[in-house]
């Protein structure tokens, strides 16, 4: 390499250059069996099918991708005053205008490049007519923005998060806006393209900051502030170990599920704010959405609660500070339990909040009224009530279950067990999407799973009580649980199943589904064997 | 307080320990000294329970540190070289969360030790400087009054003030009646300084294990840095060279 940019380039490339051709073979591939299996045939966008759902997947996952490779994010600290430009380039004898230069040179090519590649596959073979330049040119500003608000140095920690988020979200709804009155290319391109320039220069200005030691402090005058006005409550001690673990996860991992959820509700719910959106069909949808949103993000968010320090040597294993505690691991997991139920219920209490506000801010109250009024002239109110007590204590118990179901895998600290998993969970994602869409079209194939539904239940019940029997002995060996905790766990367990199944029964009252099939529907629903083998996961990690 | 018994590990096809037998009493500072690699963090992480024998035996006071974490660990205090402790946590809220789990915890000496260090409460972890650090570190691993003390390399890479003050918590921690500190260090000085007893550790077996005195006195008045040689083979580093 005979220059800086050169060897900048090839950082950026060398850890990531199988990654690019893995997803170059993966479209190749999923292109191939786009024409073979479905023919020529475009695939739908809104709402987008399996077949574009395969492709619009990959693209998305590596525009965000290459948004946190670029701007540094894979590697920083995105909550700190400091900037996440790497402090060991400050040091190379290379002006800032090529460290901040080139960087955003390779990060806007390589933004532009995987739009034009989408949109080119879109029109080959999946057969959409996208546009070309102006996208390009939203995703290179997209990334150079967020490169300035990343590499720019702060007062307080958090507030480049914040910031971010803010700025991304006010570029986002400038084009969403532009999209929906269809706005012409050239006035997109004229007002995204001066974007990149201005980008650039805020940018030298952050790094040349950041490269002189120049971050302004703000920490000492909040917390003087905050004791004048006595905002800062004093400091209890903890009551027992437990408690100050369950501090300990809640401010470790406790608060980023709302905060995601958060961040997303005013996109979500403000649609219901655009003149036409008043309609039952439009507010429905928008509200099935939100509902839906903290369990699909819980998902996300549970990749994190298993790790314990992404500053220790071992990332995949448990910090030593952490497994020198004088407490067993059962008691860890209960704790990281806990702190799942306080965040789950922090964020539904956000959800529910900003669901009530904006009914009554965009007018929707009276549509979201008169359905419920009208399902409850068709079912009895008793039913309407029950429902509804039902269905949000589904959705609270599923966004609880998706925080921690991942702990036995996470926990292992084993790095192929986490990094296998998580390719099998993509996998069967990407097989089960066209899987279900042939389900969904083929009624043969639909009578048949009818049919075999009692037998699939079946399996199903055997493989988890086969399972949870062989964990509870493995716990009972090892002695990670006690013989009184292991009693009142599987007690809890049958009284929670016995209390589900009653309800089916009560609700679903119909001869075509028999009661065994409701019993084990109930045993599939209630959480046993996956959550039982996280003390044995984190046993395992623990003492190697 | 300390039974090793046949000790074994592997790492993949490399041996880290091979049939380590170790024997530690109650009272007294022991030095445990080798080149990097020797298997010296293996063998403490063995004795704290991190580490499941594969075989031989572990026991400190008496019980397994796998099987009986809390009984064990609430009475070790430990620092490492890898200090990890969370870099989001104030100092404040650090001494807070670890004294929850120690019921023998003293808070008049945690406050003591904060201010020797000058340690700022409102600071964040991740603020503080790589001697700072190993401060905070020492204090957790103080506090309590622990009847064991291991500290796995403390001092490396830090300044001659900060191993001032971890040397000082060595002879302030073995002043307290029975009490023991299991020190590990490739600084022979240091060992020198404080350690009763040496074990000499090379590429997993114990080469030599005597107390300090009998040492010199069987090698002719040799320091420690010259008994390393003779009998691992290669010069440790002093103290200047870190």
């Amino acid at each position: 390499m005979r220059s800086p940019a050169a060897a900048i380039a090839w950082e950026f490339h060398r850890p990531h250059r199988w990654a690019l051709v893995a997803l170059a073979g993966y479209l190749l591939v999923v292109g191939i069996v786009k024409l073979l299996v479905f023919g020529p045939a475009p695939v739908s966008l809104d709402p987008p099918d399996a077949i574009a759902a395969l492709g619009v997947v990959p693209f998305t996952v590596t525009f965000f991708y290459l948004l946190a490779l670029f701007s540094f994010g894979l590697t920083g600290d995105l909550a700190g005053r400091q900037s996440i430009f790497p402090s060991r380039l400050f040091t190379l004898p290379v002006p800032t205008t090529a460290l901040a230069g080139w960087p955003m040179l390779y990060g806007a090519a390589s933004m532009a490049s995987l739009w034009l590649v989408a949109a080119l596959l879109a029109r080959w073979p999946w057969g959409l007519d996208l546009p070309f330049i102006w996208p390009a040119f939203l995703a290179a500003a997209f990334l150079a923005w967020t490169q300035v608000l990343a590499w720019m140095p702060y007062g307080v920690s958090g507030l480049r998060v914040i910031a971010t988020v803010l700025w991304l979200i006010a570029l986002d709804a400038i084009v969403i806006l532009a999209v929906h009155y269809e706005a012409s290319e050239p006035l997109m391109v004229a007002f995204l393209a001066p974007q990149l320039p201005l980008a650039y220069l805020a940018a030298r200005v952050a790094v040349a900051r950041a490269r002189r030691g120049d971050a302004p402090d703000w920490r000492g005058s909040w917390a003087r502030r905050g004791r004048l006005t006595g905002v800062v409550p004093p400091q209890r001690e903890f009551s027992s170990p437990a408690r100050a673990q369950l501090w300990f996860e809640w401010r470790r991992h406790g608060r980023t599920l709302p905060v995601l959820v958060g961040m997303l509700l005013p996109f979500e719910l403000g649609l219901l704010f655009i003149p036409g959106n008043e309609t039952p069909a439009v507010v429905f949808k928008t509200l099935a959405a939100v509902l839906v949103t903290p369990v699909v993000m819980a998902g996300f968010v549970a990749a994190t609660v298993s790790t314990s320090n992404p500053h220790a040597r071992d990332t995949y294993g448990v910090a030593p500070f952490l497994a020198t505690r004088p407490s067993t691991s059962a008691a860890l997991i209960a704790a990281k339990l806990k702190m799942a139920i306080w965040s789950t219920l922090a964020t539904w209490l956000l959800v529910l909040v900003a669901i009530v506000v904006t009914l009554a801010l965009s007018g929707t109250w009276p549509v979201a009224i008169d359905r419920v009024g009208r399902f409850s002239e068709a079912v009895g109110t008793p039913r309407v009530i029950v429902a509804a007590l039902l269905g949000f204590a589904w959705l609270l118990t599923s966004t609880w279950k998706q925080l921690v179901r991942s702990l036995y895998i996470g926990l292992t600290g084993r790095e192929w067990i986490i990094k296998t998993s998580g390719f099998l969970a993509l996998v069967l994602l990407l097989i089960m999407l066209p899987t279900i869409e042939w389900i969904g079209e083929t009624k043969r194939v639909q009578a048949a799973l009818w049919d075999a539904w009692p037998l699939i239940s079946a399996v199903l019940v055997a493989v988890k009580m086969t399972a949870a029997a062989w964990i509870a002995t493995a716990l009972y060996a090892h002695r990670l649980l006690s013989d009184r905790t292991l009693l009142i766990g599987t007690a809890g367990w049958m009284i929670a199943v016995l209390a589900l199944y009653g309800v089916l029964v009560w609700w679903v009252s119909t001869p075509f589904i028999p009661r065994y099939l409701l019993a084990m529907i109930a045993i599939l629903a209630v959480p046993l064997a996956r959550l039982s083998a996280a003390p044995l996961a984190l046993d395992w990690n623990r003492h190697r | 307080m300390i039974e090793v018994s046949a000790l074994t590990r592997r790492f993949g096809g490399t041996p880290a320990l091979a049939s380590v037998s170790l024997t530690i009493p109650r009272g007294g500072v022991y030095g445990l000294v080798g080149a990097n690699g020797a298997g010296k963090t293996t063998l403490i992480k063995h004795i704290l329970g991190l580490f499941r024998a594969e075989s031989g035996s572990v026991r400190v006071f008496g019980l397994d540190p796998v099987a009986e974490p809390i009984a064990v660990l609430s009475r070790i205090g430990y620092l490492s070289e890898e200090n990890d402790i969370p870099g989001w946590m104030r100092v404040d809220e650090l001494i807070r969360y670890s004294r929850a789990f120690y019921p023998a915890w003293d808070d008049a000496y945690a406050e003591e030790l904060r201010d020797a260090f000058a340690l700022d409460p409102g600071a964040k972890v991740r603020t503080l400087s790589k001697g700072q650090k190993a401060r905070a570190g020492l204090l957790l691993a103080l506090a309590h009054r622990p009847e064991l003390l291991v500290l796995d390399e403390p001092s490396s890479g830090l300044d001659p003030i900060v191993r001032r003050d971890i040397l000082g918590a060595i002879l302030r921690t073995i002043a307290g009646e029975g009490r023991t500190v299991l020190f590990s260090s490739h600084l022979l000085e240091e060992v020198e300084q404080v350690a009763d007893h040496v074990t000499m550790i090379r590429e997993g077996k114990i080469v030599l294990s005597a107390p300090l005195d009998t040492l010199r006195q069987t090698h002719g008045g040799a320091s420690l840095a010259e008994i390393f040689v003779a009998h691992v083979g290669t010069p440790a580093p002093s103290a200047a060279d870190v």
